[in-house]
């Protein structure tokens, strides 16, 4: 502390030491806050049509269109260590070997409370196609509407928000003539 | 003029300043650290919280840094030169 430098250099250091504190406060506040907030997801209208996988031409692919209507208040995720919300809507169903899928076909990014307070009417913004290229066997499905906590200082916190109350079963593929 | 500058740029301190030097700057930052977060989690604002944090720090480094008169008080006394025996 005999110098200019070394007192900057001693306070600098322990301002460091007491930000790294600061930080490991804000992440565990985190812990405090458990919100849980429920909304609505129901199917308005769902349709398989075929078509071809992208890269192969010649290669026959089923694609499924998913109209929802989804509302759900979850402005309580917002707490002061919340950077942003990660939102989707994922399709989960079990195909007849057991395996389980889960096919995400909507997502939005949420970073203000005010834009947390949801009331949507949409369709699937990523292609909904199955392993197996066919949707003939896949039985009924529920959709979900599932939450990312992303927190300014802390971990990422996973929550679902939103189900089907009943699967929706796959239609038969509809030709397109 | 090269002594006078390389003075003012070292900012010597005596020992006793020094000791009040790391008691201040100890005791200000705990303090810091803690009504920081709490008036940052009342006002449940991270901007809130690292402002409040930061104003503590430009005051204490303002109070701290500069080589004020406060800190040398105490200048070391150094013993009168005594006559050496020559040979």
């Amino acid at each position: 502390m005999h110098t200019l430098y070394s007192r900057v250099n001693n306070v600098s250091a322990m301002v460091s030491t007491c930000l790294m504190v600061l930080l490991g406060a804000i992440s565990l506040s985190s812990l405090l806050f458990t919100a849980d907030p429920k909304g609505t997801l129901s199917i308005s209208s769902i349709q398989v049509f075929p078509g071809n996988a992208r890269r192969y031409s010649n290669k026959n692919q089923d694609f499924t269109f998913v109209n929802f209507n989804l509302t759900a208040d979850l402005t309580p995720l917002f707490n002061w260590n919340t950077k942003q919300l990660f939102l989707y809507v994922s399709a989960e169903y079990e195909n007849k070997q057991g395996v389980r899928n889960e096919v995400v076909i909507w997502d939005r990014i949420v970073r203000r409370k005010e834009d947390a307070g949801l009331s949507v009417a949409g369709r699937n913004k990523y292609v909904f196609r199955d392993v197996s290229a066919s949707f003939k066997d896949a039985p009924p499905a529920h959709y979900t509407l599932k939450y990312n906590i992303m927190p300014y200082v802390g971990v990422l916190t996973y929550g679902e928000a939103a189900r089907t109350v009943d699967p929706v079963p796959f239609p038969e593929r509809q030709d397109l003539s | 003029m090269g002594d006078i500058l390389q003075r003012y740029f070292e900012g010597k301190i005596d020992f006793e300043g020094q000791k009040l030097v790391e008691q201040i700057t100890r005791n200000t930052l705990i303090a810091a650290t803690v009504v920081s977060f709490v008036v940052g989690y009342a006002a449940q604002s991270l901007r809130v919280l690292f402002g409040v944090f930061t104003l503590f720090v430009i005051l204490l480094s303002a109070a701290v840094i500069p080589p004020w008169p406060a800190y040398r008080r105490h200048p070391v006394k150094w013993l009168p030169v005594k006559a050496t025996k020559t040979e």
